[in-house]
This record gives structure tokens, sequence and C-alpha cells, in this order.
């Protein structure tokens, strides 16, 4: 291909070694930008695949009923402060060779416990009244075994006939896996659990995902730009001398992949550099395997991929202008009318969205293909949105920053909205989360009493054994029945015994140690224990929330800025010759100001309530979509944050504002 | 109007002793400048002989090394920055090669900026700024685009610009440069006709004799030196001027075209 061939490539190297210091400077802030959305796209995908990492190592943990068992499986849960510990009950059947669990060398013999690592040391802390599993551990559980280091995991070794491995167990539908009725497997390989909290964890990762990559994508094609439009003239000047449109889309493309690739490079190389920090953070209960973030080398080459095609294409879109004729950009003749096509396109996307949530409430990934769609309709509007409040704001002006701001708006309403796109995206982010929120309370039973299900005509005898158990552990409760909904029962004839522990959770948990097989197959718990994913997944979502709003507000920020930047360098030569002829830098600076801050006030207002629009149909599990305190203060402190961070963008423009209308004379260049 | 209210014998604008260097090259060796109102002044020299340099100074874009610049008997070379942006927004006119319209405002809108500039009501400025279409030979075009201008009519809008605040000195730089020797000619002869019709006074830069002619007097810069003050016979360049504006504007029988009127009426853009 003669656009990228060797000529192409030397100029370029030749053109970007002679750019002087602001050349530097854009090329510094293209390779930055690139670098950032690399790390942080290789750090979403590395949170979906860990999230399906960890969902798959405790697959056997939900053991698939085989026709030729070995052995036997049952899983149950109990809580230590509050956090549950996973105890697989396993028993080789006569005469069989069952295979060693995962994270095993050898199949545990009866009466033998192998622990996880986070687990020994619990015990080991912990008084043995106070022991979530009674007994000593007979070795510790390899990571295969497990879904993240802190996770507490025990495995017990039964005879078969053991009551453990017998007595029935029902399913709990609130947390789903935390209890599996004693199963005869052929081998421990297991299958998914259905609408786990690893499920709802994924969800999570994807929405994140995809509300971080969009503002990503406009950072990347906002640094790109700056290159293009800090070169346009240069560029023109080699259509000028005979460059074919091919020659030029080739260089730019050319810088753009060499920028795009370094930036990529040393984002891969951040991403590295985060990854053990990134471990460390707890997610679903507790901190990371870095194997687990370690997106893989096919990952990590389609990610870098991506990010060098992005600011290639970003790159060529910018330069569309400059190839379209060698005289360059400056000979608009008429303002471009924006089609009102943008607006049927958004409310025909809308609608479809209100349409199809209320169809299909919960399908996840169907509701992400129109998250993406709706964040395309606000792209589509946002235009001739900027359009439309030009010609409000220039029929109005009284000020010429105001009279220039608003002809700006009409004269390039698409450029106009790059500049206040990536805002716009984290109004919609925001909008979306101020609704959209997960309660963590519980609304079963009571935080200090203990239940089990009891068969009605069962319960003066566990009442009694009950009873005594805990007076001989010399713990104070009150013993009762009860009919809320804490702990699962067999059929609708079930009891709740209860017992009311006061004195905090070591009393509690004294309780619980004391109380271990009271009901087989049962492990004792509170209405908190019987909704702690529920309350777990509520506090990893408010972080994730601040998280994806921060990260969603920063680079939305940056690129403003960025684009501020090239549009004071696309500019310069009007801006200088008008500083030159006495239009104070402040006149200048205003009509930056206006040219933003109008539309952004617009735009991020009607994107908060698409975003809260979008948010009111969807109902994952344990979300909940109403307006509360948390939510409004989340949208005052997004526009607070988005308010200062435009001006601060804005403000730093300034001396590049400033430098480029100090030119003395009328040729700039 | 005929005079700009300083007395013709005592000079607007006078630079004396006028010394620039950047790093080691010197743009200016000491250059003696005067100009009366209603002047016109051409600076002529090759490339890189200081005439640029020179305009800037005398336009306080620029402050000089050594020697003095007077407006009006005032020094404005020790003026700071913000003083000298007014001085040039309220005082001075500029005229440029090409590029100083911006492109995303009408034609009147480009001219009524300075107006506007300076605190005059948009509407108000917007009306006077189209006064000087019609001398200019504009009629019709007030709505267009600088982009839907050619060459001569986007200089024209830029001489209105220059003019609408009512300034006593006009600073050209190659005004005719980006321009056919016809347009050119047609450009140069009002931008000269018009400023002497206001009674403002005119400093062009250019490499162009046919340019330089127009003028009252020619100043040759040589390694940032005046190597000749030459003055145009017989006040030839004045007739010629004004009989050239008048009859391209379509003003044939009135020696000047009407200064817009009313511009006494606003403080704000004319000291």
């Amino acid at each position: 291909m003669r656009a990228l061939d060797r000529t192409t490539w030397t100029l370029t190297w030749r053109l970007a070694r002679a750019g002087g210091r602001s050349g530097l400077l854009a090329t510094g802030l293209a390779v930055a930008a690139a670098a950032i959305s690399t790390a942080l796209l290789l750090l979403c995908v590395a949170a979906n695949l860990g999230f399906q990492q960890r969902a798959d190592r405790i697959d056997w943990r939900n053991p698939l009923k085989s026709a030729s068992p070995v052995a036997v499986e049952a899983v149950g849960t109990t809580f230590s402060g509050g956090t549950p510990v996973t105890v697989v009950d396993v028993a080789r059947l006569p005469g069989r060779k069952a295979p060693a669990p995962p994270g095993m060398p050898r199949f545990p013999e009866p009466g033998q416990m192998w622990v996880s690592p986070a687990l020994a040391d619990l015990l080991h802390r912990l008084p043995a009244d106070r022991h979530p599993v009674p007994g000593k551990p007979a070795g510790t559980l390899g990571r295969a075994a497990l879904a993240h280091p802190g996770e507490l995991v025990a495995v017990v070794g039964h005879k078969p006939d053991a009551a453990a491995v017998t007595a029935p167990r029902v399913d709990d539908p609130r947390r789903p896996g935390d209890t599996v009725t004693p199963t005869r497997v052929a081998d421990f390989t297991g299958r998914p659990v259905t609408n786990g909290i690893g499920d709802q964890y994924l969800s999570l990762a994807k929405i994140a995902t995809i509300l971080v990559v969009v503002p990503l994508l406009v950072l990347g094609a906002s640094s790109a730009r700056l290159s293009v439009s800090r070169r346009d003239q240069r560029l023109a000047a080699l259509r000028l001398i005979g460059a074919t449109p091919g020659r030029i889309a080739g260089m730019t493309a050319a810088e753009a992949a060499l920028t795009g690739a370094a930036g990529a490079a040393l984002g891969t190389v951040g991403y590295g550099l985060l990854l053990p920090a990134a471990a460390k953070v707890p997610v679903a209960g507790g901190s990371w395997y870095a194997a687990d973030l370690w997106v893989g080398l096919p990952v990590l080459l389609a990610v870098l991929a991506g990010v060098v095609g992005m600011v290639v294409v970003s790159a060529l879109l910018g330069l569309r202008q400059v190839v379209v004729g060698p005289l360059g950009v400056a000979r608009r003749s008429k303002p471009p009318r924006m089609s009102f096509l943008r607006v049927l396109v958004f409310v025909a996307v809308i609608g479809g969205y209100a349409w199809i949530t209320d169809q299909n409430k919960s399908e996840v990934n169907g509701i992400l293909v129109l998250f993406a769609v709706v964040f395309l309709a606000l792209s589509a509007i946002g235009p001739w949105v900027v359009g439309v409040l030009g010609r409000i704001i220039c029929a109005s002006a009284q000020k010429p920053a105001t009279l220039l701001a608003g002809r700006r708006l009409l004269d390039d309403p698409k450029s106009a909205w790059r500049t206040v796109s990536g805002l716009t995206l984290a109004g919609f982010v925001a909008g979306f989360f101020a609704l959209f929120s997960v309660s963590g309370t519980s609304p079963w039973g009571h935080p200090d009493t203990l239940a089990v299900a009891v068969p009605k005509g069962g319960t003066a005898v566990v009442r009694q054994e009950a009873q005594q158990r805990l007076q001989d552990a010399g713990i104070t409760a009150t013993v009762g029945t009860s009919t809320d909904w804490v702990a699962m029962g067999v059929g609708k004839d079930t009891v709740q015994v209860t017992a009311t522990v006061p004195g905090g959770a070591e009393n509690l948990d004294r309780a619980r140690t004391a109380l271990v097989s009271l009901v087989p197959g049962q492990y004792p718990i509170t209405g908190t224990d019987a909704n702690w994913s529920g309350k777990l997944f509520a506090e990893d979502f408010s972080t994730a929330t601040l998280v994806v709003l921060g990260v969603t507000f920063i680079t939305a920020i940056a690129s403003a800025g960025i684009t501020a930047a090239s549009s004071v360098l696309s500019h310069r030569r009007t801006y200088g010759l008008l500083r030159l002829t006495g239009t104070p830098l402040r006149t200048l600076d205003a009509a930056r100001l206006e040219e933003t801050l109008v539309p952004v006030a617009v735009l991020a207002g009607g994107a908060v309530l698409t975003g809260v629009f979008t948010a009111a149909p969807l109902t994952l599990d344990g979300g909940s979509s109403s307006f509360d305190a948390g939510g409004v203060a989340l949208l005052a402190a997004s526009f607070g944050l988005g308010l200062v961070g435009l001006l601060a963008a804005s403000a730093l423009s300034r001396p590049l504002l400033r430098s480029v209308t100090a030119q003395p004379g009328p040729h700039p260049e | 109007m005929t005079s700009s209210g300083t007395s013709a014998a005592s000079p607007v604008l006078v630079g004396s002793g006028l010394m620039k260097s950047f790093g080691l090259t010197r743009a200016l060796a000491g250059v003696e400048v005067s100009l009366s109102a209603g002047e016109s002044l051409a600076v002529m020299g090759p490339s890189g002989s200081g005439k640029s340099t020179l305009l800037h100074c005398l336009a306080g874009i620029e402050r000089p090394d050594e020697g003095q610049v007077l407006l009006a008997g005032e020094r404005i070379d020790q003026m700071g920055e913000p003083e000298r942006s007014e001085l040039r927004r309220t005082r001075f006119g500029f005229v440029f090669q090409s590029g100083q319209l911006l492109p995303e405002l009408p034609a009147d809108e480009n001219v009524a900026l300075p107006l506007m500039l300076g605190g005059m009501p948009r509407r108000q400025a917007v009306r006077k700024a189209r006064e000087w279409f019609a001398p200019l030979g504009l009629e019709g075009k007030e709505d267009r685009r600088p982009g839907r201008l050619s060459g001569g009519q986007a200089q024209r809008v830029a001489i209105a610009r220059a003019l609408v605040c009512g300034p006593q000195v006009i600073f050209a730089d190659e005004p005719t440069g980006a321009l056919d020797q016809t347009t050119g000619m047609e450009v140069i002869s009002l931008l000269v006709g018009i400023t002497r019709s206001q009674g403002a006074a005119l400093v062009v830069v250019t490499h162009d004799e046919n340019v330089a002619r127009w003028c009252d007097r020619t100043v040759r810069v040589r390694d940032g030196r005046p190597s000749e003050d030459h003055r145009t016979p017989d006040g030839a360049a004045v007739t010629h001027a004004v009989a050239y504006a008048a009859e391209a504007a379509g003003l044939a029988g009135r020696s000047t075209p009407a200064r817009p009127a009313g511009d006494e009426g606003h403080a704000g853009y004319r000291r």
C-alpha cells in the first residue's frame, strides 16, 4: 500500500521529531491518553475474566448427580463474625475409588478436616468455643478449591452413613449455592451455580466495563484529534505541494499508530505494575489471586490492537477536513444543519428501551446491549442539541464572548459536542446510579436471633436440646420458636426454633458453635446471615458505583481538557489576530468557557434524566429503583465534581491560549 | 469630519530612536518615524529588514528595547499589556494579509465585534457596523460568512472592522499580499481614501511599489534602519486615492465617504 510506504514513515518520523515543545506536549498527551485507556481497559477486562475464573473454581461445590457415583458430597454454610464459612462434607462410597477434591492431594479420611489458609488462620486465632467448624485441621486447601485467598472453606471427610452426608438439606433461594443436599457424584467437576452471587458480580463488571469504556473511547479520540489539530496546517501545506490524500492519511495513520502503540505499551506496563495493588482490592468477599487478574496474552494483544485501532481511526476522522482540500480547514461557508433524524433516532431508542425492558425484565446481557445503544443514541442527539443551543445563544447574545460562543456552537456542533460528550456520558452514568442502588438490609428475622428449621412435631425436642447445649456452654440466651423466614426447612410444615443471644457477635458465634449439628445438615443462621450475599453485593455495588463514576468523570474531564487544548490550537491564528487587535484575553477565555459550559449544563441535565430513565426498569436481584438521600447526594456530588473539573480543564488550557496568542506577528507559523 | 482631534501640525504618532533585537539579530537599529493625522505612510523593504517589527513597535504589539513611541503626545511603549491591548482596540485599527475575520461570524458581526468589546449593545453595534458596508461596496454581503466572501471582499470587511471604532491610526500589514493586482489596487485605494476621509493616519507595510504609490510617504527599511524617506509628489496620492475610493464606493461628487453618524455617541470606543 503506497499510503504507508517508506517515504510516509520517514516523513512522519521527521515531522514528529521536528514538532518542538508543543509537538512533544501533544504527542505526550496522546501517548498518556492511550496509556491510561489501555491500563483501565485491561483492568476492566481483568475484572470480568477474574470473576469468571473465581466462579469456575468453585463449580466443584455445586455437585452434579451421577448414575455411577464414587462419593457423596454435601455443602452447607455457617458464619463467623458475619463472614460465610463454606463446609463441604464428603464421603467415599464403599468399595469405590474416589478422586481427590480440588485443592487437595487425596480424598480426606473420615474425621479429617482440610481448611483454606484463611480459615486455618481464623481457627488459630479464635478460642475453641467460637470455632465455626469443630475439629483440628488435617491439611490446607490449595488455590484450586477456592474463589479467592481470603475465602473460609472446610472440606470434611465422613463415613458414608454419617448424618452429614445422608440427612437431606434444603436449598435456600436467597443464597444460591450455600446449601446443597448430599449428592452422589462420579467426580468433583460440578457445574456453575445459577443466579449465584458470582453472576451478580459478573453483571456488575460488565455494566461497569461498558460505562468506563465509552468515556475512554472519547478520551482516546480527543487526544488523537489533538495531534491532528496541531498539525493541520502543516498537513494542508503538504497537500498544497502535491501530497495525495492517501499520503496524508497514511502519515496521520502512521503517527497515530506510533503514538497509540507507545501508549498501549506504557499502559500494559502500568497494568502490570497495578496488578499486585489491584489484586489486594477486596471484592465479593475478598482480595484476588493475582493470576486471576492476568488477562492472558491473546486478550492482551486484542486490547492493544483495539486501542491502537481506535487511536488511528479517531485521528483519520479528525483529518477528514484537512484532506478534503489543500486550502485547509478554514473555508467554511455555511453552518451545517444537524438533521432532525438525530432526534428521531434518540426518541426511537429510548422508546425501544422502555418497551424491551418492560417485556423482559432481568436479562442482563440484553440490557447491556440496550445500554450501549442508549449511549450511542445520546451521541446522536448531542450535536443536534448543541446546534439548537447555538441558535438560541446567537439570537439572544449581547456580550461579544456570548456571541462568539454561540456562533461557534452553531458553526461546528459536532466539534462542540466532542468537548462535552465525555461529561454528558458521565452525567448519564451518574443519573443511572443515582436511581439504581442496591439495598443491603435484611428483611428477615433479627440480627441477634439464630434459627434452625424443624418439622412441626420435633420442635420440643430440639428446643430442649438447644437450651441444654447453650447452658452447658455458659451462654445466656432465650430459646423459642418463630414463623419468620430465616432458616430453610423441608416442606411447609416447619417451624423455626430460635435462640436470641444478647451480647454481640462473639456471643452469637459461641452459640453457633454450641448449636452445630443440632439439626443434621443445618447450620443455625440469623436473618442477616441469610442475606449475606445481598449485603456484600450492596457494599461492593456502592464501591463500584463510586469507582465507575470517578473513572468516568476523570476521563471525561481529561478529554474536555484535551479537546479544549486542541480547540485552542486549531483556532490559534484567529485567536492570535484577535488578541493582536486588542481583544482582551478574558473575552476569548469567557467565550471558550461559555462554549463548553452552556451545552454541558443542558446536555448533562438531559443525560442525567436519560440515565434515570434507563435505570428505572432495571431490577437486578436485590436491586431497587427509587431515589433516596444517597442517590441525590451522588448526583449533587457528580455535578459539583463535573463543574469544578470542567473549570479546571478550561483553566489548564489558558496558558496555552496565552502562549499561542502571545505570538507577536500576524503570522504565527 | 476630517480631522482626528489632533491638530494637523502636531504628529499623531511618533517613534523615535527605536531599537529592537531578537537574540543576536538586530531588527530595528534606531528608527525615527513621525506621522500626522490623515497622513499615510508606506513601509517598504526586503524580507527580514525589520518592517513588520517596526509596525509592531508602533502599534504597541511589541515593546522596543530602546526609544519611545508617542501617540498624540502620550508614551505608549511604557504601558502594560492590558493598557496597550485596550489602546489597540480603541485607538488603533488593524488590517492583515488574511485570516483576520472569524470564520464563524457573519460579516456584519465581524465588524461589530470591536464595538461590542467596547460595551456597545449588540443591536446598536451591528447597526453601526452595517453603515460601513455601503461606502466599502459591500452592500448585500452583511450576512455572509467569511468563507463565502472573495479575498477582496474579506479585506474590505477587515477595513470596516479596523475603522468602526474611529481609530487614530490604522496599521496594515501586507493588506494586498493575498490579492491579485486589480483587487489589490481596489483595496489599497479604498483603505487609503477612507482612512484619510476619517482623519486617521495609516501605516502600510508592503513589498509592492504600486501599493506604496498610494501613500503620502514611503520609508524604506534596510537592516533595521530607514534608508530613505520619500514623499509622493504633489499630493498626487491623496487625489488619486480619494477619487478612486469615491468612485469604487459609488460616491462620485462627494469628496469623502460619509462617516457613519453618531460615532461620538459612545464613550467606550473613542477617547
